[in-house]
């Protein structure tokens, strides 16, 4: 059954280059979804909104739109709204006439009188906090104001998808996590389809309701925030939403769902898997740095990992311990939230972890 | 740190080339005021009866009533054919873009003259009569490139996302075009615009060649500034230089903005 | 207007899209996307087409005729260009003209420089604006008027003069500083040096601030800082600039007329001549393409080395 909006083998070069920039994109999203497109510089992301919105057309691959083939129509065509990084207001209006700018347009000649224009925009500023600010002009204001004129100005013309194009990446720290509370309060208000593209995975699993992480122009994986946290289908996407430790072993036997892993140093690690057919293979072990501790607390559901103390470093609510396994089977690092050293550099410690919080990778 | 080498030494030797720069202008307009017959020293007392003199000039005063008439044609077609050239070379990439740049880019880097001379040949062999006219088409072709630097600068500082956004809200070309574009280059337009009038004013290598019956100010100024320097000449010439540096001081700060250095960069 | 289109307008992207069978949507689309192209491009394309392209054309064709009694005979001969390289003036004076161009080139370099070093090293941000601004103004202020203006300070009337007669060094007024290739080289220097210091300048703007630091970090000496890092950064600026420079000095002709003696009429005052009271077209003609030809192959030479010697960061 067709979605929403359907990509299909989307794919795009630039110029010359040899390398395409979104090689293949396949994605649906689902009416009022909160979609993210997650993914390092250069991974596709922007280029894939970009083609969505109508500001590159792919070299093949078709987008539909609510069943409708929208792949080579106009910009202005489409029920879209885009949010800019650099805020992209017109620097020659005011903010209300920002604003105001989607309605006055000659498409839209008729459909709202004068008054209801400025009750409209009224209406808008106030929602996203700018109530007094109409009559500024978009230098006047600090960058959190110019994004949040932005996203009144993308919903005023009430679109049935706003999409954002890293829209938080130019603003500070604290900003950032205030818009992102904004944004996700208009998301549920509105209900509205939001396509987010962004750089930032901690941003990414704060807001959305699907993550999808992109590499080298593909779509790596995709799934809720708790999936692509706790159960990645890569390397890749291990590393690269939140912190994980990757180590490397063979697998000695599959029981049932539960594999047995041998690691360099010898010791064996617990993991439930599903796939009986990587028995004798080598896998990746992915453990979260907060799903280990150190110390063993003598239940045998635990897997119990043996190693040397390099390094602690000190991150305020938390230490973080770096371990060294035996026989370079790797490192490991461990957050621990009690305060005080509870071991040092140099030490041989015990660290444990539950074979639930194994995620067993291809290597 | 990056200023490096001795600081005054550095500033003294600027100051130096910047007076070396404005000496001669200053000089001249220092003689235009001097009571005596003689362009030199000494001073023999403050006067303006040598720009009285020049007012009185008439056939000075008839020839600027015609560089008006060619500078305004000048600025009114570099702008309609150098706006779409550089937007046209800020927007797309198409086969010969560089052959088309160099092309626009021609008359920085060659000499008026032949300019003049390629046009004059042109003129003749289709048989236009020389007049104002012929000449606004020369300065208006060697000219346009100054709009297009300006232009392209302010086209590639703005980048594509405001009119992507006017797009993305619904605004059709022609809207985004006079709403969104315009506006933005409206005072690059606008400097661009002081900027080619005033160098159309006095421009003399273009004009020397194509000038039909009826004298501009350049050709008449070109005759006055070959005799030996005199104080009337030094107060004509005074005037001349003076108002094509407001002119220009006007433009560039209009054009260029708050970025005035950076736009040189590009 | 489509059928007016000349092969410098087909976009690749059409044709490719023709060639592989894209479908009809993608088509349309890169159809209005071209006709957006072609409505900015093709005007001023056609405007340059007519009024450059074609009166080269036109100078081409008439160098390669001749004239028989103030009668233009349209031919095929390369006699004029042979004429340029043998016979008096033609040669001595392009000789000369490109003799004032080079020095007019190092002199106006060699000026511009310590003001470009002063903008991009020392300048604050507050005073750079005004002195950039100072350097654009006479870059575009009137070029009759420089030209002019050295004859108050140079001419027997002139400043200099004034002052030695004043002092009693001399009694008679000097003619020794006016009217020769000395003025007309000074004059153009004069005229071309912002052009010069903006070229300088942004080449020097290219140089890290963190490139100096490292250097003065580890003890170098100024004029080493300024040999390694600075000069070698900034040659494409001095090569850029004085390429140009050269050019539009090589075809000056209003500095010799205002300032130059008998003995320094430059190429360009041949062509006037020559247009004018000898009515000799296809000669005429035929200068002006090897100025063209120099200046353009000499930019190209300049691009290359301009390449070659940038240093890429």
């Amino acid at each position: 059954m067709a979605a929403y909006i359907d990509l299909i083998g989307i794919r795009k070069s630039y110029g010359a280059s040899p390398v395409a920039a979104v090689d293949g994109v396949d994605l649906s999203i689902q009416k009022g979804e909160f979609v993210t497109l997650l993914g390092s510089s250069g991974c596709g992301k922007t280029t894939t909104l970009r083609c969505i919105a109508g500001f590159e057309m792919p070299d093949t691959g078709t987008i539909r739109f609510s069943g409708e083939d929208i792949t080579y129509s106009q910009p202005s065509e489409r029920d879209m709204r885009m949010v800019f990084q650099d805020f992209a207001l017109f620097p020659n209006m005011t903010i209300s006439e920002n604003v105001a700018f989607g309605l006055r347009l000659k498409k839209m000649r008729g459909r709202y009188s004068e008054a209801q224009i400025r009750a409209r925009v009224e209406e808008y500023l106030s929602l996203v906090q700018l109530a007094d600010h109409g009559k500024k002009m978009p230098h006047q204001l600090s960058g959190g104001q110019k994004q949040r004129t932005a996203l009144a100005r993308a919903l005023i013309t009430d679109p049935a998808v706003v999409l954002f194009d890293e829209p938080l990446a130019s603003l500070d720290a604290n900003l950032r996590k205030a818009m992102q509370v904004e944004i996700k309060r208009l998301h549920r208000q509105f209900n509205k389809t939001f396509i987010y593209v962004t750089h930032d995975q901690e941003e990414a699993m704060a807001m959305s309701d699907r993550i999808v992480v992109m590499n080298k122009g593909r779509i790596v994986q995709s799934g809720s925030p708790e999936e692509v946290y706790s159960q990645p289908n890569s390397k890749f996407v291990a590393n690269f939403i939140d912190r994980a430790n990757i180590l490397t072993g063979i697998v000695e036997t599959v029981d049932g769902s539960t594999a047995k892993i041998r690691l360099a140093s010898g010791a064996t690690l617990s993991a439930p898997t599903n796939d009986a057919t990587i028995s004798g293979k080598t896998v990746g072990v992915m453990i979260r740095v907060d799903r280990v501790s150190l110390g063993e607390d003598g239940s045998d559901q635990r897997n119990i990992l043996r190693g040397i103390v390099a390094e602690r470093l000190f991150l305020g609510a938390k230490n973080e311990y770096v371990i060294e396994l035996a026989d370079g089977a790797g490192r490991i690092s461990v957050h621990e939230r009690t305060a005080g050293a509870q071991a040092s550099i140099g030490d041989v410690v015990p660290l444990c972890v539950l074979p639930d919080d194994i995620r067993v990778l291809a290597a | 740190m990056r200023a490096f080498g001795n600081k005054p030494l550095v500033a003294g030797l600027a100051g130096a080339v910047l007076l070396f720069l404005y000496a001669p202008l200053l000089v001249m307009a220092f003689f235009s005021f001097n009571a005596s017959q003689f362009t030199g020293l000494p001073f023999k007392g403050f006067t303006l009866s040598w720009y009285e003199k020049v007012l009185e000039n008439e056939t000075l005063m008839r020839s600027i009533g015609a560089s008006v008439y060619v500078g305004i044609g000048t600025v009114i077609l570099s702008m309609l054919i150098g706006l779409p050239a550089a937007i046209a070379l800020d927007r797309y990439d198409f086969p010969g873009k560089a052959a088309f740049r160099r092309v626009v880019m021609l008359p920085i880097v060659l000499p008026g003259v032949i300019t003049g001379v390629a046009l004059l040949s042109f003129y003749i062999t289709i048989g236009f009569r020389l007049s104002l006219n012929t000449i606004m088409l020369g300065q208006g072709t060697a000219l346009t490139c100054i709009y297009v630097t300006e232009v392209f600068a302010r086209l590639q500082q703005l980048g594509r996302s405001q009119e992507e956004a006017a797009y993305n809200l619904g605004a059709s070309q022609i809207e985004t075009f006079f709403k969104v574009t315009l506006p933005n280059l409206k005072s690059a337009i606008f400097g661009t615009m002081l900027i080619v009038f005033s160098i159309s004013f006095d421009e003399i290598a273009v004009t020397y060649l194509l000038t039909g019956r009826e004298n501009t100010l350049p050709m008449a100024l070109w005759s006055i500034l070959r005799r030996e320097a005199t104080p009337e000449i030094n107060a004509v010439a005074t005037l001349v230089i003076a108002f094509s540096i407001v002119l220009i001081v006007i433009g560039v700060v209009a054009s260029r903005g708050k970025d005035l250095v950076a736009a040189s960069k590009s | 207007m489509e059928d007016a289109a000349t092969p410098v307008m087909t976009t690749a992207s059409v044709a490719v899209a023709e060639s592989t069978g894209i479908s009809p949507g993608a088509l349309k689309a890169k159809k209005i996307e071209r006709a957006r192209m072609l409505f900015w491009l093709l005007p001023p394309a056609a405007w340059f087409f007519v009024f450059m392209i074609l009166p080269y054309c036109m100078l081409f064709y008439y160098s390669l005729g001749s004239v028989d009694y103030v009668v233009f005979k349209p031919g095929l001969s390369l006699a004029n260009f042979v004429r340029v390289f043998t016979t008096e003036p033609y040669l001595s004076v392009m000789l000369k003209s490109a003799k004032i161009g080079i020095y007019t080139a190092i002199l106006s370099s060699i000026i511009a420089y310590p003001l470009a070093f002063y903008l991009a090293f020392h300048a604050s941000e507050a005073i750079k604006r005004y002195v950039y601004l100072l350097v654009i103004v006479p870059w575009w202020a009137s070029y009759l008027v420089k030209a002019y203006a050295w004859k108050t300070i140079l001419g027997t009337g002139g400043l200099i003069n004034a002052s030695l007669l004043g002092l009693g060094v001399i009694d008679h007024p000097l003619t020794l500083f006016l009217y020769n290739e000395f003025s007309v080289t000074l004059t153009l220097a004069y005229i071309f040096t912002p052009f010069a210091v903006l070229s300088i300048y942004a080449q020097l703007e290219r140089v890290p601030t963190s490139l100096i630091e490292v250097a003065l970090d580890q003890g170098a000496t100024r004029m080493e800082i300024f040999r390694k890092i600075v000069l070698p950064i900034s040659i494409p600026g001095i090569i850029a600039g004085g390429v140009i420079t050269f050019s539009l000095g090589f075809g000056d002709f209003v500095a010799p007329a205002l300032v130059g003696g008998a003995d320094s009429i430059m190429i360009s005052n041949i062509v006037i001549n020559l247009l004018g009271a000898a009515y000799d077209w296809p000669m005429a003609a035929a200068i002006g393409l090897i100025i063209i030809a120099l200046g353009l192959g000499l930019i190209t030479l300049a691009h290359r080395l301009e390449h070659q010697f940038q240093v890429r960061f």
